[in-house]
């Protein structure tokens, strides 16, 4: 065999390998959003050839499930969330990557050790706190401890847009007499303003489908749609195709927003370790 | 405004809002879990124990070590099974084209599943009765059907371990594919005129480049894994018993089943030093590729 | 035997033709240079050779052996990147031990290899540094140990000089010019600067689009264009090109006419294009010369006089010597080498030999 045909057939072992590897990665989310369509009955028989049905996501926002409740309370919470953490990451992003701090390092580093500290720390006191100010199962109370989560991550992705920007325009403007904040106002959010967009897209992903927090700080007015997953499971047990429904709601619009950034997923996620 | 004073206030909302919502909370439960906090009863926190729960946990409760060992198991198989599978496909589809392009993208979106719905949807495949990959399975390996998987100590960990490794193999593959890219060809073009074949390039010259990367990668899939609650509460919920009880979990259900606040805050305090430790590595990397 | 050979090779992505069905004969020890600018393909042809990339068409032979199907390994080559492609986690001396240690040389006589090729090019102070601790010229000449290391049949450089400052390249191409006189390997060398192909080869293969425009010595490719391209990438400053049409012995420029010399080729051509080097064209007083014009520019380049002057909406440059004085808007005449004039095709770029 010629090096040649060796390499051809080497080639195409690899792309079969990596049709396998799509397969195995594609096929849980593909069954479960079959399931969604199925009658109760089409699930347990693990049929591949069904005919679709709607009911299930009309089932899902009735009672007593309620997911559109859900549904509102996620977005509420996402959304606010990130429209209060973009603003504050964003300054602190700019002065991080403008100035020279003298704490800069240390403050850098205490934030980048709170994303890695299990939530479950931090939700035990949390629990307390909220109990004594009546902040439980309040979407005020949801809201504020995803600013928490999703702080860290805001910071070290803006402040890596920012770090790409050149200084120069800004410099320019200084010398021509704009205030700094005129020039941040000008000069540096309208460039950085993709990056904000990314930032922001990727922290409402996280508040979307951040769970711990949820569950415990939540008991009914409040719950979000990943623990409404969870109710799921304790009420009905079974009811599979109602759950995917569920799941199908939860993931769609997550998809979307991914594929949207998916160019910067690895930097964000990362903290900039890895380019 | 004075650059000077401007800088400081530009930081500072950033600041109070990490020390609050993170820093400050860390701290109070270092003082919860220096009472015997049973939160049902109406003087909470009750009295002052010092380091009594976590001798306790220690020297006396083997429920801990349960976890403990639940969990280190757990980590040390996720990080080996998912860097190997990630490292595999990353040099499947690092060398580029449409066709490796396109997989790329669809990576992204087993990602942006929690780990919250993965559970649920491997508790829904492995079922016994119509569970897809139960019954792929028992088409493979016939016999194999009996099996509840869930039920089953043994199993349920390793359903969890497979749960885990799906969901994370995208992202740690996309992470090395990048790390694979920033490798300059002509080092492995070099080695190539200088001699090597395929895989003397790979061992010699490639993979002694991806060394940080790889890093990255190992470090943070062990934090990942170390903290790993949503999945294990949707799919196994600690359980047959506490088979699959790892530490956040075991905090959870002390908390919060048991209302053992002061006992949960002990052990989740337990768990931050391996954090910090790993943190410091990481630290390094972001700092040091500055 | 170690000469190389391309028989009408071609390499294709799709529809474009990165070479063009060239075909090329290395003789043994010769050292070969491809010049020409970025895209032209130069880079692409050094690394089929290299074993880099496979061609579309044509079969490549090193010696007597057809090499197409060969991996680089075993052509028995060696390179020096554009980028140096040194392996950052290795030393010095492993980076230059390296081609040795895998194709399996007994380890005592790695070590006075390595140590004999690091004393050629300087290095021997440098070897148990890493190469993110060398200069740029450093790296290079670690490259270059690790190319020489092996005594290979052939030797391939990609623009290993680009990447290093304007002094240390001049000093560097007169070292790789002794280094290579004293190994006596075939070479082929990937450039775009010319000076640096007409300095180090013994032939200069100037190719554009896919193709070899010229092969020939550097002499023959200098005084001998056969393409207005040829012309005009080589010398500096570049050769003067004049387009009109040639009547009768005399070129027609706008209003302005040139009487030409009786010795060349071509007497009438419709589209044609004069071509003279600056050091050919000596400035005289108006009137004395083949053409009269007004001064443009006058530039002072320490060791000669640069004088530019306007034809209609073209412009000739002169070199003349250090001490030369003129105005601008002065009259002047301008007297043309008569035994280097040429004389090409404004369409097919060719040149006209009548």
């Amino acid at each position: 065999m010629t090096p040649r045909t060796r390499r051809r057939l080497l080639v195409m072992l690899q792309h079969i390998a990596i049709v396998l590897f799509i397969l195995v990665m594609m096929v849980p989310i593909i069954w479960i959003a079959l399931a969604a369509f199925k009658r109760h009955v089409d699930v347990y028989q693990l049929k591949l050839l069904f005919t679709p049905v709607l009911d299930n996501f009309s089932r899902v926002f009735a009672e007593p499930y309620n997911l559109g409740e859900k549904l509102f309370n996620s977005t509420v919470v996402a959304a606010v969330t990130v429209l209060l953490a973009i603003p504050v990451a964003t300054a602190a992003a700019y002065a991080f990557s403008r100035f020279r701090l003298r704490a800069q390092t240390f403050l850098l580093a205490i934030i980048l050790a709170t994303q890695f500290v299990p939530a479950v720390v931090i939700v035990l006191p949390f629990f307390v706190m909220y109990r004594d100010l009546g902040l439980l199962d309040t979407l005020t109370g949801l809201i504020i401890v995803n600013l928490a989560i999703v702080m860290p991550f805001a910071i070290w992705m803006i402040k890596g847009f920012i770090d790409g920007i050149p200084i120069d325009t800004e410099e320019a403007a200084l010398v021509d007499g704009s205030s700094r904040l005129q020039v941040i106002r000008n000069i540096v959010l309208p460039m950085a303003a993709p990056g904000l967009v990314t930032a922001g897209i990727f922290c409402f992903i996280i508040a979307w489908n951040e769970f711990l927090f949820a569950l415990i700080l939540t008991s009914k007015d409040a719950v979000t749609l990943p623990v409404g997953l969870a109710l799921f499971k304790a009420e009905e047990g079974d009811l599979w195709n109602l759950m995917a429904a569920a799941g199908i709601i939860i993931m769609v619009p997550m998809f979307v927003l991914a594929l949207i950034i998916r160019r910067h997923f690895v930097q964000g996620m990362t903290m900039g370790a890895v380019r | 405004m004075r650059d000077r004073t401007l800088k400081y206030l530009l930081v500072a909302p950033a600041v109070l809002v990490v020390a609050a919502t993170a820093v400050w909370p860390l701290f109070e439960s270092l003082r919860l879990s220096t009472y015997a906090g049973r939160l049902s009863r109406p003087d909470f926190p009750q009295a002052f124990v010092g380091a009594d729960q976590y001798t306790w946990a220690f020297f006396e409760e083997p429920a801990f070590w349960n976890s403990v060992w639940v969990t280190g198991v757990y980590t040390v198989v996720t990080v080996v099974l998912t860097t190997a599978f990630a490292l595999a496909f990353a040099l499947l589809l690092a060398p580029g084209g449409r066709f490796r392009s396109g997989v790329q993208s669809l990576l992204i979106l087993p990602f942006a599943m929690s780990p919250a719905l993965i559970g649920v949807s491997f508790r829904f495949m492995f079922n016994p009765e119509f569970g897809l990959f139960d019954a792929v399975l028992t088409g493979i390996i016939p016999g194999i059907g009996d099996i509840n998987w869930l039920a089953d100590p043994v199993w349920s960990f390793w359903v969890l371990v497979a749960a885990d490794v799906w969901g994370w193999i995208p992202f740690l593959t996309l992470v090395l594919i990048g790390g694979l890219a920033s490798i300059p060809r002509e080092t492995q073009e070099a080695a190539q005129v200088d001699g090597a074949s395929g895989w003397r390039v790979f061992k010699d010259v490639t993979v002694p480049q991806l060394l940080p990367v790889l890093a990255v990668v190992i470090i943070l899939k062990a934090i990942f894994s170390l903290k790993t609650f949503d999945l294990v509460f949707m799919l196994t919920n600690g359980g047959p018993g506490n088979a699959t009880q790892t530490l956040s979990h075991y905090v959870y259900f002390n908390g919060f089943k048991y209302a053992e606040f002061g006992y949960a805050s002990a052990v989740a305090w337990l768990m931050v030093i391996p954090m910090l430790v790993l943190t410091y590595f990481y630290a390094r990397f972001v700092f040091d590729r500055r | 035997m170690a000469s190389v050979s391309l028989n009408n090779v071609t390499k294709a992505w799709g529809s474009v033709k990165g070479v063009d069905d060239q075909s090329l004969h290395i003789a043994d020890r010769e050292f070969l240079v491809l010049l020409g600018p970025s895209g032209c393909g130069k880079t692409t042809t050094m690394r089929m050779i290299a074993g880099l990339e496979e061609p579309t068409s044509g079969d490549i032979l090193i010696g007597d052996r057809r090499v197409n199907d060969e991996l680089p390994k075993d052509r028995d080559v060696a390179m020096v990147f554009q980028n140096y492609g040194l392996y950052p986690h290795m030393t010095v001396r492993g980076n230059i031990a390296y081609p040795l240690k895998v194709r399996g040389t007994p380890t005592e006589e790695i070590g006075p290899r390595v140590e004999a090729a690091a004393e050629q090019v300087e290095l021997t102070e440098l070897l148990d540094r890493k190469p993110k601790a060398l200069s740029g010229g450093q790296r290079q000449r670690v490259a270059l140990a690790r190319a020489i290391v092996r005594t290979p049949t052939v030797f391939l450089m990609d623009e290993p000089l680009s990447n290093l400052d304007a002094k240390l390249r001049v000093s560097m191409r007169a070292e790789l010019k002794n280094l290579s006189h004293r190994l006596q390997v075939t070479t082929v060398y990937v450039t775009h600067d010319q000076i640096e192909a007409m300095t180090l080869a013994d032939r200069v293969a100037v190719m554009q689009g896919g193709r070899i425009q010229q092969l020939g010595t550097p002499e023959a490719i200098y005084n001998d264009p056969e393409t207005l391209f040829v012309a005009s990438f080589i010398g500096s400053p570049a050769m003067n090109l004049v387009r009109g049409q040639l009547e009768a012995g005399a070129l027609k420029v706008g209003e302005r006419s040139i009487r030409l010399p009786d010795s060349l080729p071509v007497r009438d051509h419709a589209d044609a294009v004069l071509g003279a080097r600056p050091e050919d064209i000596d400035v005289v007083d108006a009137g004395q010369g083949h053409i009269d014009a007004e001064v443009f520019a006058v530039e002072n380049t320490g060791d000669s006089v640069l004088i530019t002057v306007r034809l209609g909406d073209q412009k000739l440059t002169s070199r003349g010597d250090r001490y030369l004085k003129r105005a601008i808007d002065e009259r002047i005449g301008l007297k043309l080498n008569e035994d280097h004039l040429y004389l090409f095709d404004a369409v097919s770029e060719k040149r006209l030999r009548g």
